[in-house]
């Protein structure tokens, strides 16, 4: 009895380190001498309105100091994605499946996440904004690209990339509704920005800086007509690139902190 | 001694369940390969996420004839899609969506959609899983909410297990809709018509089909092309002098595609009645009287409808009668018939 007991160890010993063994393979990438350390990264959308720059929120006037449009804002949504960081050393760290719906309706809808940063120094950002174009193509997808946040075109496949709408005695309808996308040939609206910190920002397991970018839809206008001539776009082309382009070139990285 | 042993039994069962693999990735349970016939060229829908299985293609068929799709949950896709006309609509023009409202345009057939480039007569939307994001939120078709048909899903009493069955994911998402619709609609397949059979070579065409062939070949089959029988692109082929439907242009906003549509497939047309995007003309006769002697000259009109310095394709009764002989044998009835495609 003694000797079968002893020799179901064995096999369930044996059965047992193979077990282990075998998960370590599946699950473990290739052990190095330097185990990784993640933490992360915060970000935080500040909008302000016009050259002037003041604060700037839903369901609330403003006049446009160029076109002289009364504008009541109502929804405002824009996707911001591909976010890269430049190490100290140079070399950049990119965050995988990185897309960010941005609203406007609340302050956590306005604020975002990006995990699993490398601890180390960092130096400087790349983000996109709008979606690039092979995320345009991909069928169903899930997260900030889901179809069901109404940022997709279903008869004119493409992501709309940023949804501005509103009330304004100056359009004819009394309504402002802009639908900018478009990601091929000249119809790309999509915009890929670079901002040094100006500093090194140091990332570790506890410490979690915030970068905070500026955004000011009243660039939409700043070089466009007023809603008398433009009050809706809603598929991509010449007005939607020169609306798009004007906001996105104008998005600072105002603080990392 | 024995204890040790339970201990070793312990930590090799634990050692064991830790090699599960995560749910996300792990392999359907029914493997089941596409069907693609051999000669056909290799698909364009490949199903490199969205993992084929026969229990998704099912679960996409159970969803394309389950009303709980459209707002109030009377119709479903298969409303106007139906097998034994190719999953096109019975012989209605303008099919009625919600309501009984209808659209603008004449309801496709849905078959050997894996080739497919675009979808819509308008090319407007780029791949298969997007495609039911128009039928099923357009006001005037099933005018539901993505958002809440998932809501509808989740409190199902059967499709969170079928969903989990397929996906194995905690909650039903769109994603997991449009996949399992695409694993269905992907997978209609229809190769298996006598020109098939031709095609092949395991038959051979009458002489009046066979004249009626030649006679496709010399003035159809550049757009038309075999053997899926569409190259997908867009074509003005001269139906108006004026265009209430823009077609092509309202997508790409270039002259050129002013009252384009998609070239459709010929496969099962003699099932799919009415033709055109608007289902103008109820016989293939009428079809080819148009092609014959009625095409008419605008700008964007494709310049392969225009023979000797006129447009049209000056085809004589007979010639028209033998070309109609020759669009008979793409009627597959083993699709239209085929078990196991309609809920």
């Amino acid at each position: 009895m003694k000797t079968t007991l002893s020799k179901y160890s064995l096999i369930l010993a044996a059965t047992a380190i193979l077990g282990l063994d075998s998960c370590k393979r599946d699950k473990d990438p290739e052990p190095g001498p330097i185990v990784p350390v993640y933490g992360s990264v915060n970000g935080k959308i500040n909008y302000v309105f016009g050259a002037d720059m003041v604060p700037w929120q839903l369901n609330k006037l403003y006049v446009h100091p160029k076109t002289g449009d009364s504008l009541t804002f109502t929804n405002f949504r824009f996707f911001i994605s591909n976010f890269k960081l430049k190490k100290a050393d140079g070399t950049w760290w990119t965050q995988p499946e990185s897309y960010y719906l941005i609203d406007a309706k609340t302050a956590a809808e306005s604020s975002f996440s990006i995990p699993n940063v490398p601890e180390g120094e960092y130096t400087a950002v790349e983000y996109t904004m709008g979606i690039d174009s092979l995320h345009n193509v991909s069928g169903a997808q899930t997260g900030a690209l889901t179809l069901s946040s109404g940022m997709f075109w279903d008869w004119n496949s493409g992501y709309i990339m940023l949804k501005a709408e509103g009330d304004s005695p100056n359009s004819s309808t009394g309504k402002f509704a802009l639908h900018l996308g478009g990601f091929s040939g000249t119809n790309n609206i999509v915009t890929v920005r670079t901002a040094e910190f100006g500093k090194t920002v140091k990332v570790t397991n506890g410490t979690t800086p915030t970068m905070t970018f500026t955004v000011n839809p009243a660039r939409l206008w700043h070089t466009s007509p007023g809603l008398a001539t433009i009050s809706v776009i809603h598929m991509p082309g010449a007005e939607a690139v020169t609306m798009a382009k004007d906001f996105y070139n104008n998005v600072t990285l105002s603080s990392v902190q | 001694m024995r204890r040790q042993s339970y201990i070793l039994l312990l930590a090799g069962l634990a050692g064991i369940s830790a090699c599960k693999p995560d749910a996300d990735f792990r392999t359907p349970a029914a493997n089941y390969t596409p069907e693609r016939p051999a000669h056909f060229p290799p698909a364009h829908y490949t199903h490199d996420k969205n993992k084929y299985s026969q229990a998704g293609f099912e679960l996409g068929r159970k969803l394309f004839f389950d009303p709980i799709l459209s707002a109030n949950n009377t119709i479903s896709c298969g409303s106007c899609h139906k097998q034994e006309h190719a999953f096109a609509d019975v012989n209605i023009r303008l099919s009625k969506g919600i309501d009984g409202k209808t659209g603008i345009r004449h309801t496709p057939a849905i078959f050997n959609m894996a080739w497919n480039t675009s979808f819509m007569w308008d090319g407007g939307v780029n791949q298969i899983e997007v495609m039911p994001l128009t039928p099923l939120t357009n006001k005037v078709e099933m005018a539901e909410t993505i958002s809440n048909i998932v809501y509808k899903l989740n409190r199902h009493k059967e499709y969170p297990t079928l969903f989990k069955n397929v996906f194995h994911r905690d909650s039903i998402d769109d994603q997991q809709m449009f996949w399992a619709l695409a694993q269905y609609m992907s997978n209609l397949v229809s190769a298996s018509s006598k020109y098939d059979d031709v095609y092949t070579g395991k038959t051979t065409y009458t002489k009046d089909q066979q004249d009626g062939y030649n006679l496709f070949k010399q003035n159809c089959s550049a757009c038309h092309t075999e053997p899926l029988l569409t190259d997908y692109s867009f074509k003005n082929n001269g139906l108006d002098y004026q265009f209430t439907d823009s077609g092509r242009y309202r997508i790409t906003r270039r002259e050129e595609d002013w009252g384009a549509f998609k070239v459709p497939t010929l496969r099962n047309i003699a099932v799919t009645s009415p033709y055109m995007h608007d289902g103008r003309f109820t016989t293939l006769e009428q079809v080819l009287h148009h092609y014959a002697d009625s095409v008419k000259q605008t700008p964007s009109l494709s310049p392969l409808l225009v023979k000797n310095g006129k447009p049209g394709l000056h085809l004589t009764a007979d010639e028209q009668r033998k070309i109609i002989l020759f669009l008979r044998t793409l009627t597959d009835t083993k699709f239209l018939t085929k078990a196991g495609l309609t809920e």
